[in-house]
């Protein structure tokens, strides 16, 4: 071995260690996992797939499906890039964050999926269309779908098929949900937080706009109604409660 | 020497590392795609967006889309490929059909759309209600008059095929198949079909010269269809109401995606190009032959208070006028493009 070339390969041995080891300490371990529970209430009951519940005009229906987009999480000043998760209801689903250490006394997020991706072609996990979110023959996410039966509904088999689509313009149904966390949370480095949210739906039915069963027992197009369905998102959601490191509370 | 001797050993451990390391997965070899680069024809304009700028093309991705497009296992009773409604010979559009045929002896509503130069769309559908070439598939695959299958159902047959595990592996880099690989594949060939070499094209290059004839029928085309029709793709990509009468199936049109009344019966441009071959015509097949075509945009009722204010001014055309429109319209057929071997199965 050429002892003039000892010195060079010896720095740069350093040089790697030195990266190595940088690189190691500067690792963000500044994170802990934010867990969000979604609560559904109908009628004042918990939602399964059995229960009969009444809305405010009187009808009662069953849910057998509800799956919708929560997207652009954003808490405080932080926001998740590309964050698209596809919440089944009756699965209990949560939503897990890895998010910097902190007290945060705001969670923001988009209820549907935003314009860009409706049109940025073929995508894939929880925006993958194989999740049957996505409307082959005229391109756009399905925001938010709930199906059921009805007595009150008089389409094929009395179902209830509400699903809330459109991206553009005047029918755009996608929703900002804006949460005030009256107890601000504190994420701590490598720990579990939790924060549970209450979707009531007593509020799709009636909200600011009123969707009655008997005059759309399917919503499945862009239209107005699935608008005014959507103008109902905001109302339905709020913080049941904010609880530290215990995330199997429900 | 000694550092030689080294030398040459390290390289050759590292060569076989590599090698190893490429083959051991899968046993389909190492992945090493061969770009593609997408022309644009001489005189045409830059495509409004680049359709490939998320999805690199590359020959294994394009051999795969062709492979994709050409397979009837992507329908319910594996009978029904793309290709059943875009045959090449026809421009990629269904020869002597009006409708397109599904599984189980359906119908569906419209006429199959030629599939040409559908790089430069932005929508795609007579209705334009497809927003990006990669998700136009999912529409004929999981309708029940064309394709009547299930997402699920088709990657559950690709992903038991093992050339396709290959070939995507070829493609996308491992054997993985996904809806966004199979999808991105697709638009790799459909997006690759362009026809930019017909006579008129020539003529445009100055490798040749059109007819008498053809040219007192360019005249013509120029004075009347172009409006629409816009040079050198032959669409502009916009809706028009031709004044054409709602049909047994109320297809509405643009209507349709937009909700808005004042697109009433209007449906996309197609282009021209391989018109010829392209019979029957209109978005729901209604007439049979280009004569007839012609004859109707020279019969149209310009009363008609919603057809397209384009169409208002009467096109008087003499028989022989009309025959040398159609002369020039047959000098959009390239039949390159319709006979060439690449896009063929």
């Amino acid at each position: 071995m050429n002892k003039k070339l000892l010195p060079y390969l010896f720095s740069v041995v350093i040089i790697f260690i030195a990266l190595g080891l940088s690189a190691f300490y500067n690792s963000p371990k500044k994170t802990g996992r934010l867990i969000i529970h979604f609560i559904y209430m109908a009628d004042g009951k918990k939602i399964n797939k059995d229960s009969i519940y009444t809305n405010a005009f009187g009808e009662t229906y069953s849910i057998s499906k509800l799956k919708y987009y929560v997207s652009n999480v954003q808490l405080n000043n932080f926001k998740e890039k590309e964050s698209y998760y596809l919440v089944n209801a009756l699965a209990e689903d949560s939503i897990v964050l890895n998010i910097p250490a902190g007290n945060y006394s705001n969670f923001n997020f988009l209820l549907g999926v935003d314009s860009l991706k409706n049109c940025s072609g073929a995508q894939s996990g929880a925006l993958d269309p194989l999740n049957d979110m996505f409307w082959t023959w005229n391109s756009g996410y399905v925001m938010f779908k709930m199906e059921g039966k009805s007595s009150a509904s008089n389409a094929d088999q009395q179902r209830i098929e509400q699903h809330i689509g459109g991206y553009k313009g005047a029918y755009k149904t996608m929703r900002q949900i804006n949460l005030q966390l009256e107890n601000a949370i504190t994420v701590s480095p490598n720990e579990n937080t939790s924060l549970t949210i209450k979707v009531n739906l007593d509020k799709y039915w009636k909200g600011i706009n009123e969707i009655r069963i008997a005059e759309s027992p399917v919503l499945m197009t862009i239209s107005e109604k699935s608008k005014n369905a959507a103008d109902n998102f905001a109302g339905m959601f709020s913080v049941a409660n904010s609880d530290q490191s215990s995330p199997k509370e429900r | 020497m000694k550092y030689r001797i080294i030398i040459s050993f390290v390289f050759f451990i590292a060569g076989a590392l590599f090698i190893i390391s490429a083959v051991k997965e899968d046993g389909y070899g190492p992945y090493k795609p061969t770009p593609l680069k997408f022309i644009i024809p001489k005189g045409w304009p830059t495509p409004p967006t680049n359709i490939f700028a998320n999805n690199k093309l590359t020959e294994e991705g394009f051999q795969l889309g062709k492979k994709l497009f050409y397979d009837g296992r992507l329908s319910k009773d594996g009978e029904v490929s793309c290709a059943s409604c875009h045959q090449q010979f026809a421009g990629f559009s269904t020869y002597d059909h009006d409708l397109s045929h599904g599984v189980n002896n359906t119908f569906s509503n419209r006429n199959a759309p030629a599939l040409v130069n559908l790089a430069w769309m932005t929508a795609w559908h007579w209705d334009g209600g497809i927003n990006n070439i990669e998700v136009q598939p999912l529409s004929p695959l999981t309708a029940a008059n064309e394709m009547g299958e299930t997402l699920e159902s088709v990657l559950a047959k690709l992903k038991n095929d093992d050339e396709y595990r290959k070939m995507f592996k070829a493609a996308f880099g491992d054997a993985t198949i996904t809806s966004q690989r199979m999808l991105k594949a697709l638009a790799q060939f459909t997006g690759s079909l362009v026809s930019a070499n017909s006579k008129y094209d020539k003529v445009k290059n100055g490798e040749t010269t059109f007819t008498d004839t053809e040219q007192k029928g360019y005249n013509i085309f120029k004075s009347n269809c172009s409006g629409c029709h816009k040079e050198p793709l032959f669409t502009d990509n916009s809706y028009h109401n031709n004044g054409l009468t709602l049909n047994r199936f109320n297809d509405i049109g643009r209507q349709k995606i937009t909700l808005l009344s004042s697109d009433s019966l209007k449906f996309k441009v197609p282009s021209l190009r391989n018109v010829q071959y392209g019979f029957p015509y209109m978005h729901d097949g209604r007439i049979y032959s280009l004569t007839q075509v012609i004859q109707y945009y020279c019969s149209i009722n310009t009363a008609n208070p919603t057809l397209d204010p384009l169409l208002k001014n009467k096109i008087t055309l003499s028989e022989l006028q009309q025959a040398q429109l159609k002369y020039f319209l047959y000098t959009l057929t390239d039949t390159s493009f319709t006979k060439n071997k690449r896009f063929a199965p």
